[in-house]
């Protein structure tokens, strides 16, 4: 029962807040969401550097119990498969740390929010000293017509 | 399926609305980039008064054909104690006429409530002051965010952040709020509140958002019109507070109700580069008859032709029969 319990995979959003993926288990799920189903046989065979079959089939059991993949058994070997698409993966993971950001102290949401704003400020940064520019240029020739 | 005449009257109604509208919508559509053309001409507060109309224009013609055609033909026309099957086309352009309505009217409330809610917390957080001009107090909301809004629908007031009101100088701020008032004087909230009523073209496509974007931006021309009446000075502390505001950063998105002197989504440069012009542009009255009293004497004289002909509402119960099969 304990083993059950302990083996019982996760729901993705639940580890999409409470962990990041390591070098390894990124490789792997990347391997997965370009392939879809495979065995652990097929992901050793796509991975760019030699590692021990074993290794692989820990560290995608680990995502199975994280709750990332989903796995059936045929032929006595686990098939795995992502649960989540790269994108949803990617939304939920923006998701659970603005979430993050915005369940913690008044300060670190100002900190957010603050950061949002400089991003859409710097993008338009250039345009604004252009415009800044214009703006003095055109108060400069009304104040030698003499306006105010 | 059969159905009762009123829920088969009811059934005809939304599946020839969803029909009508459709078609009327996609013509619209494929007339809109000539028309955004078109208004680029026109004078800001006209462009957005046409382009407005047109936004509108498959709503009032489709609530017209329906109500003004298909209704009366039906009940004219339909003997009450027929027991009619409606077809499967009928059923599936009745359900979709349904969803898009019920979205329309979702997103008009959803609008409505979002107005109402950050009127009340803008009530509540700001602190009220008099200006000189204003009959109606402005609201001021003390953070540093850069925020100046014309918020509400029935009666709007202007609401200004504090670091708004710090950041610029008498001449600027006096300008600026000149120029949510002219929002006000324009009705733009309430403008904005009718724009959202349209149905989708088809349930979760709205397909109209270039006409929009430059319904907006005509808005925003026609008040810095209205705010600068053609003064170089107002004009160019209207431009500077205009890049001031940008530089302070994004304004937060609120209600869609709700009109920001400079918007995220703004041509900030054709904007600042017309106020700088060396004959800045003034607000001219309309001329002619008003665009309301044209419409309803067109559609009058419409009404009159149709009702004097009982032709057109037997053509249109044929239409009908062949719909509901």
């Amino acid at each position: 029962m304990m083993r059950f319990l302990h083996n019982h995979p996760a729901e993705p959003d639940q580890t999409v807040r409470q962990c990041a993926l390591g070098t390894l288990e990124t490789e792997l799920m990347e391997i997965l969401w370009v392939q879809g189903e495979s065995n652990v046989r097929d992901v050793v065979q796509r991975l760019d550097r030699p590692l021990a079959y074993t290794t692989v089939m820990t560290t995608l059991d680990r995502l199975f119990k994280k709750g990332l993949l989903a796995r059936y058994k045929s032929e006595r070997a686990f098939v795995y498969s992502p649960r989540l698409s790269r994108p949803g993966w990617e939304r939920k993971r923006a998701e659970g740390l603005v979430a993050g950001f915005l369940a913690g102290p008044h300060p670190s949401r100002e900190l957010l929010i603050s950061c949002l704003l400089d991003a859409v400020g710097q993008h338009d940064q250039v345009l604004l000293d252009e415009l800044e520019r214009k703006v003095r240029l055109k108060r400069k020739e009304l104040s030698g017509r003499g306006q105010p | 399926m059969i159905l009762p005449y009123v829920l088969k009257l009811l059934c005809l109604s939304l599946a020839s609305f969803f029909l009508v509208h459709t078609a009327f919508a996609l013509a619209t559509l494929i007339f809109s980039p000539t028309a955004i053309r078109l208004s680029e001409r026109m004078r800001p507060r006209v462009a957005a008064r046409f382009l407005f109309a047109l936004r509108l224009l498959p709503l009032a013609l489709s609530v017209f054909v329906v109500l003004g055609l298909c209704v009366p033909s039906y009940l004219w026309f339909e003997p009450e104690e027929m027991t009619e099957q409606v077809g499967l086309v009928g059923m599936a352009a009745a359900l979709l006429g349904a969803t898009i309505c019920i979205i329309a009217i979702l997103r008009v409330l959803h609008g409505i409530a979002g107005s109402v809610r950050y009127g009340r917390q803008f009530q509540r957080a700001g602190r009220e002051i008099q200006v000189p001009g204003d009959p109606s107090p402005i609201l001021v909301l003390e953070d540093q965010t850069p925020f100046m809004v014309l918020a509400g629908v029935v009666r709007p007031r202007v609401v200004v952040s504090s670091g708004v009101m710090q950041a610029l100088s008498a001449e600027q701020l006096e300008v600026a709020l000149r120029h949510e008032r002219a929002h006000r004087i324009f009705r733009d909230n309430f403008r904005r509140l009718l724009l959202l009523l349209p149905p989708d073209v088809l349930p979760l496509w709205r397909g109209f958002a270039g006409l929009e974007r430059s319904w907006a931006k005509f808005t925003e021309w026609a008040a810095d019109d209205r705010a600068t009446e053609g003064d170089s000075g107002r004009a160019l502390a209207l431009a500077a507070a205009i890049v001031r505001l940008a530089r302070m950063g994004a304004a937060p998105r609120l209600s869609p109700l709700a009109t920001a002197l400079v918007r995220a989504d703004d041509n900030l440069a054709a904007r600042v580069d017309r106020l700088l012009l060396s004959e800045p542009p003034r607000e001219q009255a309309l001329g002619g008859a008003s665009w309301g009293g044209a419409t309803l004497v067109i559609a009058g004289s419409l009404a009159t032709v149709m009702l004097g002909s009982g032709s057109v509402f037997s053509s249109v119960h044929a239409l009908l029969e062949h719909l509901i099969r």
